[in-house]
């Protein structure tokens, strides 16, 4: 039984070397294929690196050059308020808010119905990004189900990807996304015990009162977390916005990930388009930087 | 000892679990190419969708003659799905290495200057001196074949003119006359105006703006525009951009007229959309829901007879007249002509197997067939006495155009230019700009790309 | 008074919610009538007849289906990868008392706020110096690794709440690390591991930008890339067949998280996902 204790002992030891072996694949995965893109970014976002003409033969180092251009150009600005609109929006309002009112009004309802209502949302999560992009599409042109929708209630057909085209992409996210931040708030919800709302409410505490002093508070931490993976994962978005508007109409829905595709691969100058990136990857940073601070994540 | 030996064991056990399963996901991907001993000879071009006529004529007229003709190459076709605008760069990103290039490409001439600075394209002159062939071809043409080193990079496969087609059925409804020779821009605006109160369902005129239909703004409409006004884009001579000028101004306006002030352009929706092209030539206009639409030749294939929406007596319906230039000034009409080459990719592996399926594609008689697979004119003088080529609907009026054509600027930062071209003439048609406010910007834009010095003050 | 109002209140959440659901039904729905309309328009509308034209069409062209068995190959063996991977790495994150451990979580937690996508331009440029472009292989490892930060944060946090106690009997009873990881910690970490795999395999199954930038050959793109090819680029868009293939395309993940939704709602509540 000793030599067992002292064995165990032996394993639970602090022991770098042995610990080094089971972190060498996700190292070795992490240093090629993310830290050094994350390098190369660094260094690339200094030079004038071209897809095509004669920068692309001879590349060369150009300073801030492309700095200061992102700096002055008007498209990059539009680019960073649309950003900021569509995380705003889509993320925090949207997915947050509509996730946790979702999964509050979800709590202690008929199990069928709860069922039902969840697995139609979680379906629109599951659904490929792509294919979100092309439905929503189809479901906002001329012709197209949301038009028939207004048209019910009285109101006239609106070209809904070219007068209200945030507005547009903002809704599809929305739509998509939602379902993430309802399972992480039913869980955190669900784990409340039901004593502590049911003594408030003896007490004669109104329901208001339960819901921003008991329930709120107890999934704080929960709320946190996920405005942060939300934000963070919704700064990223490409594929919807491309397949719905491509950024269009003229910059109206640029946000910084297209507005450093269209720089990189339609205008063919990845110098600049790399420059772009890591702005974005700055943005992301800080963000999270924020997040932590707030979370004080116990790692 | 019990402690090492796991540790190693876990390490070991991961690395062969990735190669492992790493292995397994390569193990499909690797294509079996037997080829009997044959070269493979890779074809890559834009495919435009279940209709590909480039495909068709591939498959079905050059690829059983060539491999008849020459048994050891054998090839392959390596056609790339994409927007016109992420074609170039989906080229351009595959010819960086030999794994990834293919052997032959499809390059639009306007393309051709800034791959052939970056290193991507063979060198064709040598190859071409032992070409008997080479002197049939359009002397004009083959100017689009020259980078600005004075070298040849690729064979020109097709050229194309662009005019106005009108709707006769709309027309006779508006009392506009089936053989309409418009001499103005003016007279385009009058006959649009007429079939918008004639025929208030029908989109009056169209013209491409969208950003995402790429280059064909830049040509199809605003070059058009351009060039049928007393300014040019670029001075081939002092080597300088005009990006200052009145013609620019006015071709805005002209824009502007159509899609805001006057409203006789298509629905933004439409507009803007990527599909533009196909929803204006296989819907709209087929079905006489729209009037006048500047666009190219090349049109007619929507309508034949395996095309997506076949027209039997399109002669009768449709017809296809020269844009005119602004005030009827110069010949009174304009023409901008482009169109696509065959080039071979510097990294290449077999160069001669790649110029001997070059070469065929050049063949006065697959020039024919391509021509006329493709709704676009043909680029060798032979090819043009071919009888069915002749016979083609509308083959006399996009000839004829070609006598008032303009070509693109043959310089390498015209696809950069391009792209400002395009988000010009979208600002404008979308009313998001004015269009002084579009000009100015533009002009700061190709300035920052050409240089202060490389511009017309 | 209280009952009264807490009844009104109920009722109202339930019309809400089922106009939420609703809602949130009809792009759905659209998509399900319209792939077996034959004259499928954008409107919604419930097909005159019904017909599995589209649906034949799709599954009879070899190019589509090729496309589709290399997205499934690349998403689960990324899948795969990724769980083995940061299972092992999170097992001395979680056990031992390693010097740089806190350092290192939060370097990887900061990691996981990258959009990794925005990078591609170096990723691709890094591809061609390793000559590893067009490679399946290597796309797979790029996508395995972008997801490795989130992973590896997910399932250290839910193997610190396996109680090491069970591990060390069985360590008394002579198993080895690795056979107490696979035997005792594994199985009762499943629900976080299935949560972990299918986030991963979602991602990547909807993931057109990264295989159309680093894949070159037209035979090579999985189905992300096809279906927005196929639809996206050119053409009057067929509605009927871009549905079904929208369905298709989307069985996989669906299936998953039918399989496994089990395991899903738990893993949610294990607090890995929503864990600070």
């Amino acid at each position: 039984m000793e030599i067992a204790d002292s064995r165990v002992k032996v394993k639970r030891l602090s022991d770098t070397k042995k610990s080094l072996l089971f972190l060498i694949p996700s190292l070795i995965l992490l240093l090629i294929f993310f830290i050094g893109p994350m390098v190369l970014t660094f260094i690339f976002s200094f030079t004038n690196l071209a897809l095509t003409g004669a920068a692309a033969k001879h590349t060369e180092f150009v300073g801030f050059e492309n700095f200061t251009r992102m700096f002055e150009d008007p498209e990059f600005r539009t680019s960073v308020w649309n950003t900021i609109v569509f995380v705003f929006f889509s993320a925090i309002l949207g997915q947050c808010l509509l996730g946790f009112l979702i999964a509050f009004m979800m709590k202690e309802k008929n199990v069928t119905f709860r069922r039902i209502v969840g697995l139609i949302i979680i379906a629109a999560w599951v659904t490929p990004e792509v294919v979100v992009g092309f439905c929503w599409v189809a479901f906002l042109s001329d012709n197209g189900t949301a038009n028939w929708l207004i048209g019910l209630l009285g109101f006239k057909p609106v070209a809904w990807l070219f007068s209200f085209p945030m507005v547009s992409v903002i809704i599809a996210n929305v739509w998509r996304g939602t379902a993430f931040s309802m399972m992480v708030f039913q869980s955190a919800l669900d784990e409340i015990p039901k004593e502590v709302e049911e003594a408030a409410h003896m007490d004669g505490a109104t329901r208001w009162r339960i819901v921003t002093s008991i329930t709120i508070p107890m999934v704080k931490g929960t709320i946190a977390t996920n405005l942060m993976l939300v934000t963070l994962s919704t700064l990223g978005v490409f594929t919807l916005i491309y397949t719905m508007t491509g950024g269009g109409p003229g910059v109206e829905t640029t946000t910084l990930p297209i507005f450093m595709f269209k720089q990189a691969f339609v205008s063919y100058q990845l110098g600049y388009g790399t420059a772009i990136s890591l702005v974005l990857l700055a943005i992301g940073a800080i963000a999270s930087l924020i997040y932590m601070k707030i979370l004080k994540t116990k790692v | 000892m019990l402690k090492k030996k796991a540790g190693s064991i876990a390490g070991l056990l991961s690395v062969s679990m990735i190669l492992a399963v790493s292995a397994g996901c390569g193990s499909s991907s690797k294509d079996a190419s037997a080829n009997d001993g044959k070269t493979e000879v890779k074809i890559a071009w834009r495919f435009s969708g279940e209709n590909d006529i480039t495909t068709k004529y591939l498959e079905n007229d050059f690829i059983p003659e060539f491999e008849k003709a020459n048994p050891n190459i054998k090839i392959k076709l390596s056609p790339i799905t994409a927007s016109e605008g992420d074609y170039y760069s989906k080229i351009a990103l595959s010819m960086q290495s030999e794994n990834t290039t293919p052997d032959i490409i499809a390059e639009d001439t306007f393309m051709l200057n800034a791959d052939a600075n970056a290193g991507y394209l063979t060198d064709l002159d040598s190859y071409v001196k032992d070409w008997p062939e080479w002197s049939n071809y359009t002397e004009n043409l083959k100017a689009g074949a020259i980078a600005e080193d004075g070298k040849i990079y690729a064979i020109p496969g097709s050229s194309d003119s662009r005019g106005l087609w009108y709707n006769k059925n709309l027309f006779a409804k508006a009392g506009l006359p089936a053989d309409w020779q418009p001499k103005s821009w003016q007279e385009v605006i009058d006959a649009a105006e007429k079939i918008k109160e004639t025929s208030p369902n029908a989109i009056p005129l169209g013209m491409t703006v969208a950003k995402a239909s790429g280059e064909a703004v830049s040509m199809q409409t605003f070059e058009m525009l351009l060039y049928g006004t007393e300014d040019t884009l670029y001075d081939s001579e002092t080597k300088k951009w005009n990006v200052n000028s009145q013609g620019i101004m006015d071709s805005l306006k002209f824009i502007d007229e159509v899609y805001n002030e006057k409203k006789l352009a298509p629905s933004m929706s439409i507009a803007i959309n990527s599909n533009f092209s196909s929803v204006m030539f296989q819907d709209k206009f087929v079905n006489d829901a729209a009037g006048i639409i500047l666009d190219g030749f090349w049109n007619t294939s929507n309508w034949k007879e395996n095309g997506p929406a076949p027209v039997a007596n399109m002669t009768e319906r449709f017809g296809f007249t020269a844009m005119p230039t602004e005030n009827g000034q110069g010949a009174g009409k304009v023409t901008m002509s482009g169109g696509w080459t065959w080039a071979i990719p510097a990294k290449t592996k077999d160069k001669e197997a790649a110029w001997t399926v070059v070469k065929a594609l050049g063949g006065a008689e697959q020039q024919a067939k391509r021509a006329i697979a493709d709704g676009n004119l043909t680029v060798r003088q032979d090819s043009a006495e071919n009888a069915e080529y002749q016979a083609q609907p509308f083959i006399k009026e996009a000839t004829e155009f070609l006598n008032n054509a303009h070509f693109r600027p043959a310089n390498d930062n015209y696809p950069n230019v391009s792209v400002e071209i395009q988000n010009m003439v979208e600002s404008v048609a979308t009313g998001s700009k004015t269009p002084e406010a579009a000009a100015e910007d533009f002009a700061k834009n190709v300035t920052r790309i050409v240089g202060e010095e490389n511009i017309t003050k | 008074m209280g009952q009264k109002s807490r009844k009104i209140e109920t009722m109202i959440h339930y019309l809400i919610l089922a106009v939420l659901a609703l809602l949130f039904l009809l792009p759905l729905l659209w998509m399900l009538f319209a792939s077996v309309d034959p004259h499928a328009k954008q409107a919604l509308k419930v097909p005159d007849s019904v017909t599995l034209n589209n649906f034949k069409a799709i599954i009879t062209d070899p190019k589509l289906i090729r496309s589709f068995w290399i997205g499934l190959l690349i998403s689960a063996c990324q899948a795969v990868l990724v769980v083995i991977v940061c299972v092992l790495a999170a097992y001395p994150l979680s056990r031992y008392k390693m010097k740089y451990r806190k350092s290192f979580m939060t370097t990887i937690l900061f990691m996981t706020s990258l959009p990794m996508t925005a990078v591609i331009v170096p990723v691709y440029q890094l591809f061609l110096h390793l000559k590893f472009q067009d490679s399946l292989v290597a796309v797979t490892l790029f996508l395995t690794a972008s997801s490795l930060p989130y992973a590896i944060w997910m399932v250290k946090n839910f193997m610190d709440s396996v109680p090491l106690d069970l591990e060390e009997s069985a360590w008394v009873d002579g198993a080895t690390v690795l056979q107490g990881v696979r035997k005792i910690v594994a199985p009762l970490m499943l629900p976080g591991i299935f949560t972990v795999g299918i986030f991963t395999f979602t991602g990547s199954w909807g993931n057109f930008f990264v295989p159309y930038i680093l894949l070159q050959t037209p035979e090579k793109m999985p189905a992300s890339v096809t279906i927005f090819q196929f639809f996206g680029s050119y053409g009057m868009v067929n509605y009927g067949k871009l549905a079904a293939f929208s369905i298709i395309y989307s069985m996989p993940v669906v299936l998953l998280y039918a399989l496994s939704q089990r395991f899903m709602s738990k893993g949610f509540s294990m607090g890995g996902a929503s864990k600070g």
